[in-house]
């Protein structure tokens, strides 16, 4: 029986191998319909995977969910994110996929063209309901291929003792106070460093971002970049100029951001909501008083990124409409702040950030209306791609004093080659 | 099937011809029985490998030559054949083409110090007159399993500009140590003696297996010849440890090769890229998801390390 | 002649404390990293992350072992890995010592073919083969099956290698010899080769069991529930966040990842000591 098997597979496999020299790549489907689920009670077997700390408590949250749906079973398995895309990768190689499972943003593209995701169904989901920068995360090609689940936005977190000596008791408002905040902490308030930036590595283009966006830059529509405008020039020689007056480190070792500014030797930075919990947990008894966050400057707008994590279910699942129902119970506004509740995720549904829960909450509220206007790169396959691209022009511009020009000219031509992959 | 080879000599029986024929059919059932035995204590490994490492192998062979993306996944046939164009393309590629500059440098350096330790650090303790023999052989083997978040972590403290032991050493006598991790002319040559420090344990275990194979007789006549120790060391175990010796240099080259973990966790490539890998490139194509570029980078990575092999197969001698 | 020898006495002990100063130091320089790893385990997460670090905890606390072991069903991974790694060693220590002997003590055609595919698999980097072997696995039908865990590992190029390279420095003579009593050829390898066998089969009995024990990507792929994950599969989860790394728990998750391997290394050390001497041939 077994040695049967053994030999199909490597038939199979092998075949594979032959016949790939045979064919090719039929060019584009067009747009997809998204098929309804219809009304009625979840039944049957959900499988969900989900990374961290949602893969861990999820299982637990959804009990309410069968409670709902007596004949419907969550069955989550948690998957550690160092590999999470790994795993979601081969599991559609081998058509093996769960019903539903959590997807990181920028992967949305990406596996929405393998064709393995399915349109979100318009019958139970309303895009409205979202903030529409997370909605857009979802978006491949006109149609929808998933559910914001939470999100988080990028701010500025800053000491209020040294701001007040600075200046700026009540924090930057717009680029040049940031500046003169990030000067006025080195000089008058002792800070080694007034401002902390990304130089560069994975991910900075996050902290870049913003401040292009915050210009008027838009980099990158569905199917056309343009990173090469005046606009991403004036962004990055802004983002350059901290380096330059010495007021932002190129060398700070890992780890020693939070310690620093807990003693007061960096005086700012850019972060996301989970620095909240780090920073008092280092901080200790009383730090909560001692800092708060900023909305991203202004300079034509006040533009932060958006991050966070969608629910998308598989075409391959054996349970579609189970998966779709438990995508929208998440969804629902009371669910979202009770999970606000259990794991700390913000919510990516506009109205429950109407509840007590946040609102009470100064330092929240300030995540909350950045939210409304946040921006997150276009759903395309090759964004991971371009944005190392990206950090690495950026990591020459920080350190090596790279022309602001020809940094936006070198990430235009970088991300050319490379293409939105469609 | 890997079958019957030609290349293989016939055996001892040396000068035999065929003219006399009961001796020959003899000689060719013994023949068919050898090739039996072989096969009977080869065919257990060669069944499991042809299956779960050949085919797997010939597949993604096939993959480097096509332009399979991981949005293809679900539909692996439909892509299109590039031929050799992926490989073409990598040589114009200014970051594999820096990666390849940063991993021989690793591999030019980190193998003979790698080895060099090693074999210094077995010798020693296979030299009789050490105690505590089983605590430094222990201790010497801890990287090996040591988690590498752990040696990370410590490394990188070691290495910190302002508050790490290494430059705090240096500034007792009076240097001023550079920040080795965020310096583009230090941090390859920092991640060389991380490397080297983490693997010669594992070498150092192999060598001292190799050691104790060597009969101690040969020792012995040697000490009553009045051979010195460094003699002995030359004349005796060097020329013993040839196979040891080789195979530690072969699977060394090959790991470093393929160098990941050390710039994976201590500078992700950077800075400016100036502790890529290879090996890094790759896992970075593949997380972008171009497969067939990938393995293209892959089959390349490949041959370089069979060249390397086959240099230290020659230099180390193999006359088998 | 003598004083000669006293002379020469003295140089030795000269040249031992040496050396001894000198592995000590070695001894310091590499086992330090593990140590502030068992430390750094018993302090709370704010020390850990303290700049500059401590060596010895300030604070000594076990709540990284309590939280580990609270969230995790401890018994259930170490069940998985023990397991796993258990027969994938066993395979190899037995499939490649035969493969190996045959490589390098027995004459048949095919073998140098063999050797240098062997050699050929050694060389190719891993990660380009994973995603055909993982199609080819679930192809099988073999995902979240502890034989999909095993299988593709029972055997690999690394041990035959190994193996060969140990058994052409074992003399022809003594199996000759065998050969000569009349003793069959899985009875000399048995007898006659295995038990000479013993520090290169200690070796590779414990960089397979690391191997195995530590593999992390493969089992995370395979294991789509999460009772066939493994120890480091079921530790990744809890320790490394999106954003936030929880270095408490991926520290005492570490000792608890290395303590059985470590203690799989003291068993077979001995062996490593046990060379000619014992195994009958002076």
């Amino acid at each position: 029986m077994r040695s049967r098997r053994l030999a199909a597979a490597a038939g199979i496999v092998l075949a594979a191998s032959v016949a790939l020299a045979g064919c090719g790549r039929d060019s584009g489907g067009g747009q997809e319909e998204a098929k309804s689920v219809g009304a009625g009670k979840a039944s049957g077997d959900i499988t969900v995977w989900a990374m961290g700390t949602e893969g861990e408590k999820l299982a637990e949250f959804a009990k309410e969910f069968s409670t709902e749906n007596p004949d419907a079973k969550v069955s989550v398995t948690a998957v550690p994110w160092d590999a999470a895309h790994q795993k979601i990768a081969s599991a559609i190689a081998a058509k093996q996929t769960p019903d539903v499972s959590m997807i990181g943003t920028t992967w949305q593209g990406e596996f929405a063209k393998t064709g393995a995701l399915d349109p979100t169904p318009s019958d139970l989901i309303k895009k409205d309901d979202f903030f529409p920068g997370a909605w857009d995360t979802t978006i491949v090609d006109s149609t929808s291929y998933g559910v914001p689940w939470y999100v988080e936005t990028r701010l500025i977190y800053y000491r209020k003792d040294m701001a007040a000596k600075a200046g700026f008791p009540g924090g930057p408002k717009t680029w040049d106070d940031l500046k003169a905040m990030a000067k006025g902490m080195k000089e008058k308030a002792g800070a080694k460093w007034g401002l902390n930036l990304q130089p560069g590595k994975t991910g900075s283009w996050q902290s870049v971002m913003p401040f292009a966006w915050s210009n008027g830059a838009d980099v990158a529509s569905a199917d056309k970049l343009s990173f090469d405008t005046p606009e991403m020039t004036e962004a990055l020689a802004y983002y350059q100029s901290f380096y330059k007056e010495g007021l932002s480190p190129t060398a700070l070792p890992d780890g020693s951001l939070e310690p620093g500014f807990v003693k007061g030797e960096i005086g700012a930075f850019i972060s996301g909501p989970w620095h909240m919990g780090i920073v008092e947990d280092q901080g200790g008894a009383g730090f909560k008083d001692k800092y708060a966050v900023a909305q991203m400057p202004t300079k034509k707008s006040s533009t932060s990124f958006i991050g966070g994590s969608n629910l998308a279910v598989f075409k391959d699942a054996k349970n579609r409409a189970g998966g779709w129902k438990f995508v929208q119970w998440l969804s629902k506004p009371e669910v979202q702040v009770k999970w606000y509740q259990a794991v700390k995720d913000l919510p990516s549904v506009q109205s429950a950030w109407n509840d007590p829960t946040l609102t009470g909450d100064t330092l929240l509220t300030a995540f909350g209306q950045q939210l409304k206007s946040a921006k997150a790169p276009p759903a395309i396959t090759t964004w991971e791609q371009i944005a190392a691209a990206f950090d690495l022009e950026v990591e020459k511009l920080c350190k090596q004093n790279a022309d602001p020009a020809a940094t936006a000219k070198a990430i235009q031509q970088q991300a050319s080659a490379i293409g939105t992959g469609s | 099937m890997t079958g019957a080879s030609p290349a293989t000599a016939p055996a001892r029986p040396a000068g035999a011809t065929s003219t006399d024929r009961p001796a020959g059919s003899v000689r060719r059932r013994q023949r068919l029985r050898r090739a039996l035995t072989g096969w009977a204590f080869s065919a257990p490994f060669t069944v499991l490998f042809l299956v779960f490492m050949a085919l797997p192998v010939v597949a993604s062979l096939v993959m480097s030559f096509t332009d399979l993306r991981s949005t293809d996944l679900r539909n692996p046939l439909a892509v299109n054949v590039v031929g050799i164009d992926n490989y073409t393309r990598l040589f114009s590629d200014d970051l594999f083409l820096r990666s390849s500059v940063n991993t021989l440098v690793f591999v030019v350096v980190g193998v003979p110090l790698t080895m060099v330790l090693a074999l210094a650090a077995a010798t020693a303790l296979n030299s009789g007159l050490v105690r505590f023999r089983a605590l430094f052989r222990v201790g010497f083997y801890l990287p090996v399993v040591t988690s590498i978040v752990a040696i990370a972590v410590v490394w990188r403290f070691l290495l910190d500009p302002e508050i790490g032991l290494v430059n705090n050493l240096l500034r007792l006598v009076g240097i001023d140590g550079p920040s080795w991790l965020f310096d583009t002319r230090l941090a390859l040559p920092s991640l060389i003696v991380m490397a080297a420090w983490r693997n010669f344990g594992f070498l150092m275990v192999i060598f001292l297996a190799g050691l104790q194979a060597v009969p101690a007789d040969l020792y012995e006549a040697a000490t009553l010849d009045g051979a010195t120790r460094w003699q002995q060391f030359r004349n005796v175990t060097l020329p013993m440890l040839r196979p040891t010796l080789l195979f530690g240099g072969v699977i060394t080259g090959i790991g470093y090769l393929q160098l990941f973990e050390e710039p994976f966790v201590m500078t992700q490539g950077g800075p400016l890229s100036s502790t890529l890998s290879v090996s890094f490139h790759i896992y970075n194509q593949f997380g972008f998801g171009n497969y067939g570029y990938a393995a293209a980078a892959s089959y390349v990575l490949f041959l370089a390390i069979v060249a390397l092999s086959v240099v230290q197969f020659r230099l180390l001698g193999e006359r088998n | 002649m003598v004083a000669k020898d006293a002379a020469l006495r003295t140089r030795d002990r000269v040249a031992k404390t040496v050396l001894y100063v000198v592995l000590a130091l070695g001894l310091l320089a590499v086992a330090g990293p593990f140590v502030w790893m068992a430390l750094s385990s018993a302090k709370p997460e704010r020390e850990i992350r303290q700049v500059p670090p401590t060596w010895w905890p300030e604070t000594f606390t076990l709540d990284n072992f309590r939280e580990l072991f609270s969230r995790l069903d401890f018994p259930l991974y170490f069940f998985n890995s023990a397991l796993v790694a258990t027969l994938v060693t066993a395979g190899n220590l037995l499939f490649c010592s035969l493969v190996g002997y045959a490589l390098a003590k027995l004459r048949y055609p095919g073998r140098r073919v063999l050797f240098l595919a062997v050699l050929g698999m050694l060389m190719v980097p891993g990660m380009v083969t994973f995603v055909p072997q993982f199609v080819l696995v679930s192809n099988m039908g073999l995902t979240n099956t502890y034989t999909g865990l095993i299988l593709p590992f029972l055997v690999g190029p690394f041990g035959v290698f190994l193996m060969r390279q140990f058994l052409l420095s074992i003399p022809d003579d003594l199996i000759e010899a065998a050969r000569v009593d009349g003793a069959g050829e899985f009875r000399i390898f048995w007898r006659v080769v295995l038990p000479l066998c013993r520090p290169a089969l200690a070796t590779l009995g414990i960089l397979t069991f690391l191997g195995s024990w530590n593999n992390f990507l493969w089992p995370l792929v395979v294991a789509t529930t999460e009772d066939k994950y493994t120890l480091p599969v079921a530790l990744a989860l809890y320790s490394v966040g999106q954003n936030r790394i929880n270095y408490g728990l991926l520290l005492s998750g570490a000792v608890v990842v290395v303590l059985p391997v470590l203690i799989v290394f003291l068993l077979l050390q001995r062996h490593f000591l046990r060379g000619i001497a014992t195994t009958g041939i002076k």
